[in-house]
């Protein structure tokens, strides 16, 4: 972090060493600070780079705007589903699928529905009751005993803060709140308890972000440090690190990955500490047109998974 | 040889002692076995062993190391350059054009 140095802060070094009777050092205007990001979207952009949503098979999405707030989507992924085993060899049984998806969105009120066929319906939806308040919900519904929940989100976008309360199936309950510190650094803490598992934590959560870098760490009582770091080369190119300890379980895992938004396509890789390598490409034929290639590479498992797809619409 | 390679690591199965094989009646019998029973001859045999076992194990590791140093080019490396290829012969096709017609290619970013 300290080797690296924006322009802006060069500029103002060179100003500085050439006229030292003038420096004025920036002033801090601290009841001004910018609104930091939700405390659950502070790894976004490490995310964003190193978490590809990697698929096996074949995937066709289709989403159709029947006026500007509705659309239906549709979409069949035909591929393999894991079963997870004793064995370290993973279980791959053949599968297709089919979902249905109806989208609402409109500027205060969006809605969501998602139906499978394997019978799993999945509902969300949220809502801007003021400019600082909103309500989200979460819904899983499926036929399977004990396997359907419910997630209720309160938030509360302050000026330079934002709080948010959690309500869930199980008796989870949670709450965190992250605040700007200055106007590059906001800082957050969470607690949540599970009743269902009569469990309970508490975990702390830094971020620093300039436009050229974003800097974050999380630790939580669960034993998890995480801490992620991207650098922003170019307005094309952006580089990715992430770390992971779980001190519980003493798992390490550490990822570097790129991310390159070309004009017209989008390519994200990544390779891990445990052998595991991966790509995703997503390529714009048409307007409105997208072609999804996957890969992954697990050199330890010997798994090899890869995909394409086709994106219609959006 | 042999000492220096089982302190590498390499674990070297156990080689027979070519003497006991030979009998101790033929002993001294011939010049010929006089010397292929001579101890140097032995480790000789035994050095050539080792050496080759060595190098298959060495010749096994590099080849999977440059397996999986190929795949993992094959997916990280050569789309990527692909892509680049792709970017830059659209610029210079935007570049071509925006000669060709005379106006600065504004708007086509």
């Amino acid at each position: 972090m300290a080797g690296v140095v924006s322009p802006e802060e060069a500029a103002a070094k060179a100003a500085a060493a050439a006229a030292p009777e003038q420096v004025a050092p920036e002033k801090v205007d601290y009841l001004n600070l910018p609104c930091p990001i939700p405390y659950e979207e502070i790894h976004r952009e490490a995310m964003m780079s190193l978490k590809p949503d990697v698929f096996e098979g074949f995937r066709f999405d289709f989403t159709k705007g029947l006026n500007p707030q509705f659309a239906l989507s549709h979409s069949v992924s035909m591929g393999v589903a894991e079963i997870p085993s004793q064995s370290t060899e993973t279980i791959k049984i053949p599968t297709a699928q089919y979902e249905f998806g109806v989208n609402f969105m409109d500027p205060k009120l969006m809605l969501f529905g998602r139906l499978l066929t394997d019978g799993r319906l999945n509902a969300r939806a949220k809502w801007d009751l003021t400019d600082n308040f909103s309500f989200k919900a979460n819904g899983l519904l499926t036929g399977e005993p004990h396997m359907s929940h419910g997630m209720f989100n309160f938030d509360y976008k302050g000026s330079d803060y934002r709080a948010q309360f959690q309500a869930g199936s199980g008796a989870l309950f949670g709450a965190n709140y992250i605040q700007s510190v200055t106007p590059h650094l906001s800082l957050g803490g969470e607690v949540f308890w599970a009743g269902q598992h009569r469990k309970s934590g508490i975990g702390y959560a830094a971020r620093f972000n300039t436009d050229k870098m974003v800097a974050t760490g999380q630790v939580a009582s669960t034993g998890m440090v995480a801490l992620s770091y991207v650098q922003k080369v170019s307005e094309k190119v952006s580089l990715a690190t992430d770390f992971m300890y779980n001190y519980m379980s003493r798992d390490v895992t550490a990822s570097v990955g790129y991310d390159y938004l070309l004009r017209q396509s989008r390519l994200r890789g990544k390779i891990d500490s445990n052998g595991c390598v991966a790509a995703f490409l997503e390529e714009r034929l048409n307007m409105g047109l997208n072609f999804i290639l996957s890969a992954e590479l697990d050199h330890k498992k010997k798994d090899y998974k890869f995909g394409f797809g086709l994106t219609v619409g959006q | 040889m042999a000492s220096t390679a089982r302190k590498g690591g390499v674990s070297l199965p156990d080689k027979r002692n070519p003497r006991g094989g030979a009998g101790a009646g033929a002993a001294g019998s011939g010049i010929v076995s006089r010397i292929s029973e001579s101890p140097i001859v032995a480790r000789g045999k035994r050095a050539a062993g080792d050496a080759a076992f060595v190098t298959k194990k060495l010749l096994k590791s590099t080849g999977k190391a440059a397996w999986i140093a190929g795949t993992t080019f094959l997916v990280l490396v050569v789309p990527l350059i692909i892509e680049m290829d792709r970017e830059q012969q659209l610029n210079e096709l935007d570049l071509q054009q925006a000669s060709l017609l005379g106006t600065p290619a504004v708007g086509q970013k």
